[in-house]
């Protein structure tokens, strides 16, 4: 399931669509002025998923999604929703989203604007349904530019899921919530989740994407670092921690199944594995477990480790 | 898209600067102007002269304050968020010259209402159908300027381009002051304007001649020009949206 994008696209591309996938984009290439904001980009995500795009600031998430959204057309490459061209979908009502910013205009009520864009929509969610789903009951008749942050966010969570799409694409859709408001947002999005909606949201923040999700695509500097479950990118990536206490001679610790680095602290040795219990296995063999403690990585380890070696894009590299 | 334009139109009913600009203010100049004898003529005619020129004025309010909506819009996200809805853009462009077009029916209903309900304005009724036939569609050139504005133009640029292109028409074209009143050299000038033409059609009409071909030709050439404008305006919008 992991693996590195390819530094440089392929100069020739046999465009695949399948109809069952929901979002494809092909070798798909973004420059702004000198800057390659998306890098030869192949994604793939089936009907039915809830993925993370994971990235730091500038990563490409929003080039991306303006991409495969077809509000921003690529300089090479291809994007498709469910087989078609992105205009295509967005008119046949398949999709909602929710860009970065935007999208609220002042002197409607909050009831007025979910009805007229629902209304676009062939066959949309009844609108009590969508203001529940998006926690806004009590503010169907608020002014839209008279909303709070966080309401101003779920009014336009709601404006995304109120034609009742299959696909729902959400560019950091918590940013900006306070603690208690991102958790209420994620109990709205399993709501959809277990309707058999793909869902497409970036984020910045780690847990999220550890915790709400099928698969996370990792992105930097435009091009997908790695792709899996959080689980599998944690254990490719970052290295799950395996500390012993040993007197002695230790550096035959180093060669055991799993270890790809060891730090000795005193009589304290921490192993780094990529297979733990391969590892804890053959300590146990050699009757080294004293003192045994086992950390996993968290995300956050593996989104540093793999986003900080990859070097910027930009055309200079390549030529 | 008779939802897209219903939301815009209680939108556009709620926007201050529209109820001032366009509604408001035409009244109660044409009601002061009026009552101050400031149009040529005795007391009817200039009530039916300045009742046509603020009718007028009163639209290219509302067909200007459509177009400053247009980058407003855009600053606010909400062209891409309608690019993201099942409606094509054709049909949000056709809506908006829609909204236009309604938008400006108050403006003029407004005035001839004063006209004939305060100044006891009289006219046969296939005058009152041509005049406020002309009034209102002649607004399109406007409104294809005011749109031009709006896509080429950032939010605060937009309303006070707009604004001032708004008011240089309405004063250099004889809205507010009839041309007769002008120097000479502001006359010629004021005959090249839009507004003037635009004004002239009804103003002829008012008082029993037919428009002039000048009138026409002109009004239909500076139509042909803004057309140009706003459709330039949008390409552009549309490669930075
Ligand atoms: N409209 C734009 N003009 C110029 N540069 C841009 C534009 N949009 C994005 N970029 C650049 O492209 C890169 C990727 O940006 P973006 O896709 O917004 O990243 P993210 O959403 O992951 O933060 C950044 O270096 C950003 O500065
Ligand atoms: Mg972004």
């Amino acid at each position: 399931m992991i693996y590195s994008g390819p530094r440089h696209p392929p100069t020739f591309v046999f465009v695949t669509t399948n109809t069952s996938d929901a979002v494809s984009l092909t070798s798909a290439t973004k420059h702004f002025g000198p800057v390659r904001a998306v890098d030869g980009l192949t994604l793939t995500i089936p009907r039915g998923q809830t993925v993370a795009l994971l990235g730091p600031n500038g990563a490409g998430k929003s080039t991306t999604i303006a991409m495969l959204l077809g509000l921003l057309p690529p300089d090479s490459g291809h994007a498709a929703l469910f087989g078609l061209e992105p205009e295509q979908a967005v008119r046949q009502g398949m999709v909602g989203a929710m860009p970065q910013e935007g999208g609220l205009i002042p002197r409607v009520t909050v009831r007025e604007l979910l009805t007229f864009v629902a209304g676009t929509y062939s066959a949309p969610l009844p609108l009590d349904q969508v203001l529940t789903l998006a926690r806004i009951e009590d503010l169907r008749d608020r002014r839209v530019d008279r909303l709070s942050g966080g309401q101003a966010q779920r009014v336009r969570f709601a404006m995304a899921v109120c034609g009742d799409p299959d696909l729902i694409v959400l560019d950091e859709p918590t940013a900006a919530l306070d603690v208690a408001a991102r958790r209420e947002f994620w109990e709205s999005m399993r709501g959809l989740a277990s309707r058999g909606k793909t869902i497409l949201f970036s984020t910045h923040y780690l847990d999220e994407a550890d915790e709400h999700t099928d698969r996370v695509i990792v992105l930097g500097h435009g091009r997908v670092i790695a792709d899996g479950t959080s689980a599998e990118i944690k254990q490719a990536t970052a290295l799950t921690t395996v500390s012993v206490t040993a007197e002695g001679e230790c550096s035959w610790l180093a060669t055991l199944p799993g270890v790809r680095h060891m730090e000795v602290k005193g009589t304290r040795v921490h192993l780094r594995s990529g297979d733990s219990d391969a590892t804890v296995m053959a300590l146990a063999r050699a009757g080294a477990v004293r003192d045994l403690e086992v950390v996993p990585a968290d995300l956050e380890d593996a989104f540093v480790a793999l986003t900080t070696d990859a070097a910027p894009a930009t055309d200079k590299e390549s030529v | 898209m008779l939802g897209y334009v219903r939301l815009e139109l209680i939108r556009t009913m709620r926007d201050g600067g529209y109820v001032i600009f366009g509604i408001v203010m035409p009244v109660v100049m044409y009601l002061l102007f009026t009552n101050l004898g400031l149009a040529p003529g005795d007391r009817h005619d200039a009530a039916i002269y300045t009742m046509v020129s603020m009718a007028a004025y009163g639209a290219l309010g509302s067909a200007f304050n459509n177009g400053t909506g247009i980058a407003e819009d855009r600053a606010a996200g909400w062209l891409r968020q309608l690019r993201l809805t099942p409606l094509a853009p054709a049909q949000v462009v056709a809506g908006k010259v829609l909204i236009g077009a309604v938008s400006v029916v108050p403006s003029i209903a407004a005035v001839l209402l004063s006209g004939v309900l305060v100044n006891h304005v009289t006219l046969a009724p296939q005058q009152w159908l041509a005049i406020v036939a002309l009034l209102w569609a002649g607004t399109v050139p406007f409104s294809l300027l005011g749109l031009g504005n709006g896509y080429r133009l950032s939010g605060q640029t937009a309303a006070m381009a707009n604004l001032a292109t708004m008011l240089t028409l309405s004063i250099v074209g004889g809205l507010w002051v009839p041309v007769q009143n002008f120097p000479s050299w502001l006359k010629v000038i004021a005959e090249w304007t839009p507004s003037n033409n635009y004004a002239g059609l009804s103003w002829r009409i008012a008082f029993g001649d037919p428009p002039t071909i000048h009138q026409i030709v002109l009004l239909l050439g500076w139509m042909l020009v803004f057309a140009v404008y706003a459709v330039y305006g949008y390409r552009r919008a549309g490669r930075r949206a």
